[in-house]
């Protein structure tokens, strides 16, 4: 405050001719150097550098806890969020006798330690669940980084990766999801699943090179029955939280070097256009096939192929990706208990088309290779996939009211096997640290064994309020 | 005879408004090699309430005058901390962008928006941070005074922005504008910008405190850059897609 008021004595003596006094009142001054000019005066400035100093009592940065223990070359954050959220089924669901789906409290404790050469990051949830009544810890990151020289790091320990140019599509990326989180009204962060992972990361001469290996096979956490109703294949049926036999009794692979997953992604950039070539081998991440000698559901071998090319066309972002699944336990197709090779491909574009406003389409293609011998080989031919799902997607994102406002909507639409999801979503941050979201998860189908339809009766809307600190 | 010296003589001691705007673009968008500061904001609305923002800012040209390279990492608000945001600037075409979300170690491409939409809700515009390329306007020099030259500027493609002219003050000393209003086709004042600090920093003269008013709202936001410092060295390719999900503490660190 001084300082400031100090600047406008010595920005009107020297407007005032004064310039020696000014100059004498500048060696005093510990903030405005010697060339500091201050233009203005008035009581937002007051104002600004009252919440300035705010800052500077929540920012750890500069009030860091630690500074003294590893010198001032360390830089510790500690963040998180309060939240709570609840979501309820708005239709009727004959294979669940409670209509919630979601009726928690979060609490996220969030710390960040940076050096110049390496940092960590640990980030962990405690879960207090009113609907399964239960208290979860759900660890989603703690790793360490390091960097080596200029061209090489490593990151070590349980984190959250993503690769690949789909919006909510993934060709490339096999990296565990959470779709149970998706459906349910969680935040869009809680669609990816953390992994135990070790991450080399090489970048020469613009071009980069991933190699992740999980040395335990990471899962997705798909959809069990414990909250949404969903098709049991096996049993032909719907089956859900109120259903007589618990249905999802998967058998994960062993820990053992042989089942670690590996991931791989090499890129690189050409005028603007981002170019990448992906690679996989692991298991498949849901456990899709049975083993119908004593009923279990298993995760049969996989490896992932693929490639994708990014950058803009009249100013908006164009995307093409494309994968070849493998599927070894059952490379000529005719095993019904084990998926098929399959072929996937996308196409999308996104424009911001008014200021604020953005559109973005995808169209989303998975061939199942050697149909035919499926088919042929299924005993519910019936419930089979068809050949060829297609899935067209569309977000639309406006923001107004400096940007507190937030208003979106995500479709998926899959003319090939009649079914929908649409996600509308409004969130406004009341203040700096309160957001409140309102949404839903509309799921509409022809077909009770479709991929969005035989989830249509946990169409659902949800509401949360989270508090960040 | 004496009338034609004395036209040259004066054409040659007054630079032409185009010449003044491209050394105003290069005192303020293109002082150094690189750059980097600590941007703290308070963005106030019409209804008087407060947010804030803070984050460090990177810059590297390319060419003076050309292609740049910006490397954002935010720090305020909570919700928004470690996103970061990379433009690679390019004048006459397309910028390319990216935003990193490390909740979902997300790197998403960005559609090039409009230029005079705000940056992260602030009445800041982005072109108030990256620059307005000289050549989107005509120039005319209005009035010159002892300490500065008043330039007025009409977009050449009305219909591509809010305003229909703008007004600069451009100091004479350091070819820094002053203050900078838009004006509608009525002639209205709809937005002022005006430098609140001037500092010169490593032989540069710096705005480092200015106000964005929305003249109409009422709406207006405070921006202070701190821990300014230039020609840190920085290589090309530090502005890559690994420093989306791993930014650099080496170059992205005010403090």
């Amino acid at each position: 405050m001084a300082a400031r008021t100090l600047n406008r004595v010595i920005a009107i003596a020297t407007v005032a001719g004064l310039a020696p006094a000014a100059a004498f009142a500048q060696t005093s001054s510990s903030t405005a150097g010697a060339g500091t000019e201050d233009l203005m005066a008035g009581d937002e400035w007051d104002a600004f550098d009252d919440m300035e100093s705010d800052a500077g009592a929540t920012d750890s940065g500069s009030d860091d806890p630690f500074g003294g223990a590893f010198g001032s070359e360390t830089r510790v954050d500690i963040h998180g969020f309060l939240e709570a959220a609840a979501a309820t089924r708005v239709v009727d669901d004959d294979r669940s006798a409670d209509d919630f789906l979601l009726g928690e409290s979060r609490g996220r404790l969030e710390v960040g330690v940076e050096r110049p050469k390496a940092k960590g990051r640990l980030k962990v949830d405690f879960i207090g669940d009113a609907l399964l009544e239960r208290v979860d810890i759900d660890l989603r990151e703690a790793w360490a980084d390091f960097t080596l020289g200029t061209a090489f790091s490593l990151r070590a320990g349980r984190q959250v990766l993503t690769w690949g140019t789909g919006d909510f599509v993934f060709l490339n990326d096999l990296f565990p999801k959470d779709f149970q989180a998706f459906f349910i009204g969680r935040d869009d962060e809680f669609l990816k699943a953390p992994s135990d992972s070790l991450k080399l990361s090489f970048f020469l001469e613009g071009v980069g090179l991933d190699v992740v290996y999980n040395p335990l096979f990471a899962p997705d956490r798909f959809i069990t029955g414990e909250r949404l109703s969903f098709f049991f294949f096996p049993g032909g049926d719907r089956a859900g939280p109120s259903s007589d036999a618990t249905p999802l009794d998967a058998q994960t692979p062993q820990a053992d070097v042989e089942n670690g997953e590996w991931h791989a992604r090499l890129y690189g950039t050409v005028a603007g256009w981002e170019l990448a070539a992906y690679g996989y081998v692991g298991f498949f991440k849901q456990p899709l096939a049975f083993d119908p000698m004593d009923g279990t559901l298993l995760y049969p071998r996989l490896s992932v192929y693929g490639g994708s090319v990014r950058g803009l066309v009249f100013g908006g972002v164009f995307n093409v990706e494309g994968a070849f699944y493998h599927s070894w336990d059952d490379e000529d197709g005719t095993d019904p208990f084990v998926p098929n090779s399959q072929a996937r491909a996308l196409v999308g574009y996104e424009l911001e088309v008014l200021p604020k406003l953005t559109i973005g389409t995808q169209y989303y293609l998975e061939a199942i290779l050697n149909h035919g011998d499926q088919i042929e080989n299924s005993p519910l031919p019936q419930f089979e996939p068809e050949e060829l799902r297609h899935v067209v997607t569309l977000r639309v994102t406006y923001m107004a009211l400096s940007d507190n406002l937030t208003l979106s909507l995500f479709g998926f639409v899959s003319p090939s096997e009649e079914d929908a999801y649409i996600r509308p979503k409004v969130s406004y941050k009341i203040t700096e640290a309160v957001q409140a979201t309102l949404g839903g998860n509309i799921l509409l189908g022809q077909d009770i064994f479709t991929f969005f339809g035989q989830l249509e009766n946990n169409t659902n809307v949800y509401s949360r309020l989270r508090f960040t600190f | 005879m004496n009338a034609w010296i004395f036209a040259a003589t004066l054409a040659a001691a007054s630079p032409s408004a185009q010449e003044l705007v491209d050394k105003a673009s290069q005192a303020q968008y293109y002082a150094a090699d690189d750059g980097r500061a600590l941007v703290r904001m308070m963005i106030v609305d019409g209804q008087g309430r407060k947010m804030r923002r803070q984050f460090v800012v990177l810059r590297r040209d390319v060419k003076d005058g050309g292609q740049q390279r910006f490397l954002v990492r935010f720090e305020q608000p909570a919700d928004v901390r470690n996103t970061v945001f990379m433009v690679h600037k390019k004048p006459g075409s397309d910028d390319d962008r990216w935003l990193y979300l490390p909740a979902l170690d997300l790197v998403k491409r960005i559609a090039a928006s409009d230029e005079r939409t705000s940056f992260v809700g602030s009445h800041l515009f982005y072109e108030d941070i990256s620059g307005r390329g000289p050549g989107e306007d005509t120039h005319t020099l209005k009035e010159e005074t002892d300490e500065h030259w008043i330039i007025e500027s009409k977009p050449k493609s009305p219909n591509d922005v809010e305003f229909a002219k703008y007004e600069v003050h451009l100091r004479k000393q350091d070819y820094l504008p002053e203050t900078i209003e838009y004006f509608d086709r009525k002639g209205e004042p709809i937005r002022r910008i005006e430098a609140a600090r001037i500092e010169v920093v490593k032989g540069h003269p710096t705005i480092t405190r200015m106000k964005v008013s929305d003249l109409r709202s009422g709406g207006y936001t405070l921006a202070a850059f701190g821990e300014v410092t230039f020609d840190l060295g920085v290589p090309d390719d530090v502005f890559v897609e690994r420093s989306l999900r791993n930014p650099p503490a080496k170059w992205l660190r005010a403090r």
